[in-house]
This record gives C-alpha cells, sequence and structure tokens, in this order.
C-alpha cells in the first residue's frame, strides 16, 4: 500500500478514522498505519476529532413537528371555489354590493314569475277575435262568389227599347 | 454540469425507496409523505440544528423544508436519491438563514447593541450513560461540547455544511457534492480543510482524554 500521507490523499485516513471504509481496506489502512508514524499520528487526530464530534447530540424533535406541519400544508391548500369567491368579495370590500345583487336578483325573480303568471291566466280573447275575424272574411269572400255565379247564370236583360 | 449528472445517474435513484414512495405521493398518496417525513425529520432536524445552532429555528427550516417536498409534488421527477434532494433543499435554507442572520448580527454591531448569545448557553443537557453525572463531570462535558459547538459554528458555511452531512447524515462524497453544487473534489478538499481546523482546534481535548 502507498503510504496517504506521502501520496497527499487524507481521505483515506479521514474514512478510516471516521468508520467509513469496507473491513478489507480498513485492514490495509491499519496495517499500514501500525509501519508509518506520520499515518499513525493522523489517523489518531482525526479519530480524536470524530470522537469530539460524537459528543454533540443534537435535542430530539418536538412531538408537535408533524401536526405543525400538516396543519401548514393544510393551510396552504386551495380553499373550494366558493370559498374563495367569498374572500374576493371580502378583499375587495364589496359587501354593499351584495344585497344589492341580492335585492336586483329577486326583484327579477318576481318580475318573471309575474309575467308568467299573467300570461298564462289571460282569457283567449285575441284566438276568439281572430277567429270571428276569419270567418267573417270567408263569408264575405262566399257572398261575393254567389253574385258572381249569380251574374254569369242569369245575364242582366239588355234595356227595352221605347 | 457533467460532473452534476454523472453522480446523479450513480446513484440510481430508482433503487431508492424514498423515490418510490415521493412518486406516490405525486399521485396523491398522503400516507406515504407521512412516512417520509417520519423517516426522514430526526435527521433533518438534526442537520439544520447543528447548521444554525437554534432548535426553534432549526425546526422552522425543517417544516420549510417537508413543506417544499410536499408543495413540489407534482413536478417532482427521480433524478437523484430522495435524501440528496431533500438535503440540498435543507442546505440551502440554512445556508440562506445564516447569511441572513450574519446581516443582522452586522447590523446589530454597527447599532452596539449587544445580543444575548443563544447557542453555548441553552445547550440540550445530554442524556449521559451514566444516570447520575457529577456536578464536575457535567460541567466538564459542558465545557467540551461547547467548544465543540464553537469549533464547528466557526468554519466557513459549506465545510460547516460538508461535515455535518459527513460526519452525522454518513452521507457518500457524491451526495454531498450533489447538495453542494460542486465536484467531488471539491467536497473532498473541503473537508479536509474542516477537518485540519478541527483538529487544530481541539487537540487539546485529545491530549486531555489522553491524560
Amino acid at each position: 500500500m502507498t503510504c496517504p500521507s506521502r501520496r497527499g490523499d487524507t481521505t483515506l485516513l479521514l474514512d478510516y478514522a471516521f468508520g467509513r471504509l469496507a473491513r478489507r481496506q480498513a485492514a490495509l489502512v491499519a496495517q499500514h498505519a501500525s509501519e508509518c508514524i506520520d499515518c499513525a499520528a493522523a489517523l489518531l487526530e482525526y479519530s480524536s476529532v470524530s470522537d469530539a464530534l460524537d459528543l454533540w447530540e443534537a435535542p430530539p424533535v418536538s412531538t408537535q413537528f408533524n401536526r405543525r406541519l400538516w396543519d401548514r400544508i393544510e393551510r396552504a391548500a386551495p380553499a373550494p371555489w366558493y370559498l374563495r369567491a367569498a374572500e374576493w368579495f371580502r378583499l375587495r370590500s364589496l359587501k354593499p354590493a351584495v344585497p344589492v345583487a341580492a335585492a336586483a336578483l329577486v326583484f327579477a325573480a318576481v318580475f318573471f314569475f309575474d309575467h308568467n303568471v299573467r300570461m298564462a291566466n289571460r282569457p283567449a280573447t285575441v284566438g276568439v277575435s281572430a277567429v270571428e275575424a276569419d270567418q267573417a272574411e270567408r263569408t264575405l269572400d262566399d257572398l261575393q262568389l254567389i253574385s258572381q255565379f249569380d251574374a254569369a247564370v242569369d245575364p242582366p236583360r239588355p234595356a227595352r227599347r221605347l | 454540469m457533467t460532473k452534476g449528472v454523472s453522480s446523479v445517474v450513480s446513484e440510481s435513484p430508482s433503487l431508492d425507496p424514498d423515490v418510490r414512495l415521493m412518486l406516490q405521493v405525486r399521485e396523491g398518496d398522503e400516507t406515504s409523505f407521512s412516512v417520509l417525513v417520519q423517516k426522514h425529520r430526526n435527521a433533518v432536524v438534526h442537520f439544520l440544528h447543528r447548521m444554525v445552532q437554534e432548535q426553534a429555528v432549526a425546526e422552522e427550516l425543517a417544516q420549510e423544508v417537508f413543506f417544499r417536498v410536499y408543495r413540489s409534488r407534482e413536478s417532482y421527477e427521480a433524478t437523484a436519491k430522495f435524501t440528496t434532494w431533500m438535503f440540498r433543499i435543507a442546505t440551502r435554507l440554512a445556508l440562506n438563514w445564516l447569511r441572513d442572520e450574519k446581516r443582522e448580527r452586522a447590523q446589530e454591531r454597527l447599532d452596539e447593541a449587544p445580543r444575548a448569545k443563544v447557542g453555548a448557553d441553552e445547550l440540550p443537557v445530554r442524556q449521559i450513560a451514566d444516570q447520575h453525572p457529577t456536578t464536575e463531570e457535567r460541567m466538564l462535558y459542558n465545557a467540551r461540547l461547547r467548544e465543540v459547538r464553537d469549533a464547528v459554528a466557526a468554519l466557513p458555511d459549506k465545510q460547516r455544511a460538508a461535515v455535518l452531512m459527513h460526519k452525522y447524515g454518513e452521507m457518500e462524497y457524491s451526495q454531498i457534492a450533489t447538495v453542494l453544487e460542486c465536484s467531488e473534489s471539491a467536497v473532498k478538499s473541503l473537508l479536509f480543510r474542516a477537518y485540519e481546523t478541527l483538529r487544530r482546534r481541539l487537540a487539546h481535548m485529545a491530549r486531555e482524554g489522553a491524560e
């Protein structure tokens, strides 16, 4: 094994000190360190750094962590369309417009209802008079036809000479 | 960019069970998302805690990480390991927070308004194997822990992120490279410099331990 210290390859020594090498490779480094003062010294120092860092344990995570996360996700979720519409009105301070719009809707509904009721209850006078006019016209036509017929059958006599 | 692609491909995302869970989340399965949160929340919060050294901030940032993961579920593409993608989000958030924090501190220094130091004096009490450590042992432990925290906090932000992912996250160099958006050799260089700094700053602890 080429000396890592001489090669300037500290990664191998670091990996050994931090326990990141496979068993076979670690055995090779250990074997080399037993014969190389420089590498043995470097390993000792890196191991002491690793041990010192092991002292630092992070505190446990709050038990509320998951709940807070889901709360946040729910808050950020898009609201249904009707709530967004309500929010839109609220944000634009259109509160006065809402009763006006509602009143207009009620007025329109009443108007159309009333109109329909009137149309339904109106007597069929228009229809009857139309039939009468039609009958009268047809009668007149018939009379005219009869008079034309009479004229054709019985022509007027010439005036007597005196 | 070529590096990024090769490292991503080498991570074989299709074999990653988390990726499969995330693809189910994309299809609307919220249970899979709960599984992912449960599985990774400790790693994310602990990473962020060591980055920003404030537990409340770490949890807030972790919430943001998982919220962003959920929010982008519909556009999620399995191009890398899930943890790589998640830690990329976490690292960006932490680095942004640290940048803003530094700016704030600089402003406060300018304003000469002393700010209560948060962190060192609010250390969580470690659960030491010995159920009843003596006061002296506790004080010694707290002093050492403070030194470790200060030493890590003094590292440049990127070096610190690399160390935390390497040491505590046990992530591969390729993963760390993808998260930090640099080459694998750059990560090794970052780690070497960081551990050299830590070795110098914490050398006396090793000596004390040997005595």
